[in-house]
């Protein structure tokens, strides 16, 4: 969701096709977080980095077009006259490294997520095999059948496990 | 010699021709009855079967030449009410002092139970004749349709020899179980046009609620799973992004759809701290499994025998 986000904040996808994006995360903010965990997860394990590709060169090129404001401290310690260029130099330079050290957090966040669930052994090894033993069909994965393909004899007869 | 020979190509020719002629004609009084449910108006009771429970349901159907309005109400238990109109459904459902207003796109309520375009039963199943029986004392003409394979179900239809109305619908699994049950045992058909019964009874004591709606249509490219070789005949009908009941985050769930029968597959990120699902239980005619397809939790549920419910899980990949 991050990823989509900041490719809507680049013109990348159109606003009406990012609706549903809009809609679910205004639906329930606890599953937009959980949602927008997951997208990172993704985005981790592809390798791809949470922000656009460009975002950091177009970024870049913001602030190279921004007037540099030159702060008093700064201009206390170099007070020659032609000191501005190696100014703007350093400050565009400390940019970079604020950048980079975002996208670490960003990247180190990621990777704590997915070694809580992915690298988990003990979900590898469930991968392996399904149980055989029958079970109680959950009611909500039921329910949730049910409500979008309903079969003919569920207009009228409801599943045991149905709370009324 | 040659003689002999022109004979029994003849006579093969014939035979051949005339068996598919009984099959385009089983095919054609089946195309009947799907058109027939929706196109005639009709009344009567009807009992509808599901592993142990059974309910009666009378019915009003009314095609007035441009659209279809029905109205069901379940006779026994608590007063459930189905109001169709096209192919919105609106069930009134009481629960403890409310009635929730639950809205449905219904394209399979008995007796329209099927499709109008067979294209895609016809590509799964077989049909033949069976038996002529009295049903709910109409006489009919049993149509069998047989899976072609252990991908779905069996069924068989009774449908009314004049009316061409399916008048009763069994779902039998590879044992020749009924699984499944709809049959009139009472029915008129009807000519009034007026609508004045197309309305729900409202219990003035009870509060009417909608229900939430809880599923968003989800039209994104799926970036994190991707779907191998489906079971033969099943097609995607439907994806969307629902809320369910207990979990964190939305749910991918897709539908898939030979025709007949329906599979909801359920694909959402394994949640830190809850062991995952893997299993599998048949119910009845509901077959479901559950299993892990690297970071994902994988669940199917549908209508279908158990290996469909396990090929559609087996489907999922897991994108890294």
């Amino acid at each position: 969701m991050t990823e989509q986000l900041s490719a809507l904040a680049d013109n990348e996808i159109k606003l009406a096709d990012a609706e549903h994006l809009l809609a679910s995360m205004q639906a329930n903010s606890p599953a937009a977080e959980a949602w927008s965990r997951y997208q990172l997860i993704g985005d981790v394990m592809r390798g791809t980095p949470t922000l656009s590709p460009d975002f950091k060169a177009k970024l870049m090129a913001k602030i190279d077009s921004e007037p540099t404001v030159l702060s008093p401290n700064a201009s206390w310690f170099k007070p020659s006259l032609g000191a501005d260029n190696v100014e703007a130099k350093s400050g565009s330079q400390s940019m970079v490294w604020s950048i980079a050290a975002s996208f670490a957090a960003i990247f180190v966040v990621g990777f704590m997520v997915l070694q809580a669930q992915v690298g988990d052994p003990s979900l590898n090894a469930s991968v392996a095999s399904v149980e055989t033993t029958t079970q109680a069909i959950p009611a909500e994965y039921l329910m949730a059948h049910q409500s979008s393909a309903p079969s003919s004899s569920s207009y009228y007869i409801q599943p045991a496990s149905y709370t009324h | 010699m040659l003689f002999k020979r022109l004979l029994l190509a003849a006579l093969l020719t014939a035979f051949t021709s005339a068996s598919q002629a009984a099959n385009n004609d089983s095919w054609q009084m089946l195309q009947k009855a799907a058109v027939a449910a929706h196109a005639l108006s009709y009344q009567g009771i009807f009992v509808c079967q599901s592993g142990q429970q059974s309910k009666s349901v009378e019915i009003k159907h009314l095609f007035n030449g441009q659209h279809e309005f029905a109205r069901n109400v379940v006779l026994d238990g608590l007063p459930r009410e189905v109001l169709s109109q096209g192919g919105e459904v609106v069930i009134y459902n009481p629960k403890n002092e409310k009635i929730v207003i639950e809205k449905r796109r219904g394209q399979n309520m008995f007796p329209a139970i099927l499709p109008t375009d067979l294209e895609a039963i016809k590509a799964n199943y077989q049909l033949k004749f069976g038996e002529t029986e009295r049903v709910a004392d109409r006489q009919a003409q049993i149509l069998v349709l047989d899976a072609k394979d252990n991908l779905r179900y069996s069924y068989k239809f009774w449908v009314d020899s004049e009316y061409g109305l399916l008048l009763k619908s069994v779902m039998l699994n590879g044992k020749n179980e009924v699984l499944d049950s709809m049959a009139f045992n009472q029915l008129t058909l009807i000519s009034a046009v007026d609508l004045d019964w197309f309305k729900p009874k409202i219990d003035a004591k009870k509060a009417y609620v909608m229900e939430d709606v809880n599923t968003i249509a989800d039209k994104q490219e799926a970036t994190h799973w991707r779907l191998k070789a489906l079971p033969e005949g099943y097609v995607k009908v439907d994806q969307m992004m629902r809320a369910v009941k207990g979990k964190a985050s939305p749910v991918t769930h897709l539908i898939f759809s030979d025709g007949l029968a329906s599979v909801s597959l359920f694909i959402e990120p394994l949640e830190n701290g809850i062991k995952p699902r893997n299993g599998r239980s048949l119910v009845g005619n509901t077959s479901f499994y559950a299993n892990v397809a690297g970071n994902l939790q994988v669940t199917v549920v549908g209508e279908v025998p158990e290996a469909t419910v396990a090929k559609i899980a087996n489907a999922v990949v897991f994108v890294k």
